[in-house]
């Protein structure tokens, strides 16, 4: 069978404005998406620039919008997004070239919630231990690849990039849930800003893009519950 | 050089599902309500002018004909009822998992509710209410 691809192309040499490019190519249910742009890429048209590393869904590099919505490009299949397919870059965030888009706004945002480990205690002779409980309250969240489809899909970050967006705050939540870690209070602060969690809507749309299936609104609301009530249940 | 942020139109675009129309649903029905409100404290302005008296007077016709309160009523009940279950599930995140199921209490709620009073909007309309 054959697969129509419809693709979003900006060159900042040569381009005033972006414009989409048409590709017709044979193609089997299994490929996934990111076959199809390496496909293109290998023969109709060199140029046509994405990001790509792992290729199996755990590196995040190639996050894109798929027939209107955000996928990681390696993970969506064409018998899930039909023959006629329109690739485009993200939303939210500056295109640099094709499906290229500048990812540091995203990054900024997630460094500035203090993303890792934060404990001054003297250490115990081996480890510090935890119990299963403890580990599954933050477990879902420790998934998160950084792909960005989650914030790139969510229109509160549309409308404004100072917004964190869901994926640092899924990122605050892995350290502010952990029994070991001692700077919740700090992250928490950082979160209840004008442009932290109680921006978020509830719509879901991060929920639904994440390619890992994290419960991102839920994590989002358990934040602004523990700012809410000062408790970290 | 890059290209600007792809937002706007392209964002209304993006395909969500059920709860990203709940969301655009909200916001439009907030524009029906303001709509509404400015329409009503307009007509009340113009209708105390001398001069003005007339375009108050047909601005209280727009808004009090039945196809428009048909839509204020739309506006209202819809935007509550999402407006409630936001904020419940603010409140108890417990529940977010079953957002699905919310959004379908949620239309169960709002058809029938809204059914009656299209029903007796209609009903006083044909009448000559």
């Amino acid at each position: 069978m054959e697969a129509t691809v419809k693709i979003f192309r900006f060159n900042p040499e040569t381009d005033q404005k972006p414009h989409f490019e048409t590709y017709t190519m044979p193609v089997e249910s299994t490929d996934r998406v990111l076959d199809l742009l390496e496909y293109i890429k290998g023969n109709f048209d060199g140029t046509l620039s994405f990001r790509r590393s792992c290729a199996h869904g755990i590196c995040g590099s190639d996050a894109m919008r798929i027939n209107g919505r955000n996928y990681l490009a390696c993970k969506a299949l064409v018998k899930d997004v039909g023959l006629k397919i329109k690739v485009e870059p993200v939303l939210g965030l500056k295109v640099i070239k094709d499906l290229i888009v500048d990812m540091d706004p995203f990054f900024e945002h997630f460094r500035s919630v203090m993303p890792y480990f934060v404990n001054d205690e003297p250490p115990p002779a081996k480890e510090r231990l935890q119990t299963i409980e403890e580990r599954e309250r933050f477990d879902d969240t420790t998934k998160c690849i950084l792909c960005a489809c989650c914030t790139t899909s969510c229109p509160s970050f549309w409308a404004n990039q100072e917004y964190l967006g869901p994926a640092a705050m899924v990122n605050a939540h892995r350290f502010i849930f952990d029994s070991r870690d001692r700077a919740a209070a700090e992250r928490l602060r950082i979160l209840n800003d004008q442009f932290g969690v109680f921006r978020c809507h509830t719509i879901f749309n991060c929920t639904i893009a994440c390619p890992r299936e994290i419960e991102i609104t839920q994590a989002i609301g358990e934040l602004k519950n523990a700012i809410s009530t000062g408790a970290l249940e | 050089m890059a290209f600007g942020r792809l937002t706007g139109l392209q964002g209304m675009r993006y395909r969500g599902g059920g709860p990203m129309l709940a969301f655009l649903l909200h916001r439009v029905t907030a524009l029906g309500i303001i709509l509404f409100v400015g329409l009503h404290v307009l007509a009340s302005f113009a209708m105390q002018q001398v001069i003005w008296g007339d375009f108050g007077i047909f601005i209280n016709t727009i808004y009090e004909s039945p196809w428009f309160q048909i839509f204020v009523i739309f506006c209202v009940l819809y935007h509550a009822l999402n407006g409630l279950r936001i904020v419940i599930m603010d409140f108890r995140p417990g529940l977010l998992k079953y957002q699905r199921e919310a959004l379908w209490l949620q239309w169960f709620i709002f058809v029938p509710i809204y059914a009656l009073t299209i029903f007796v909007v209609i009903q006083r309309a044909l009448a000559g209410g």
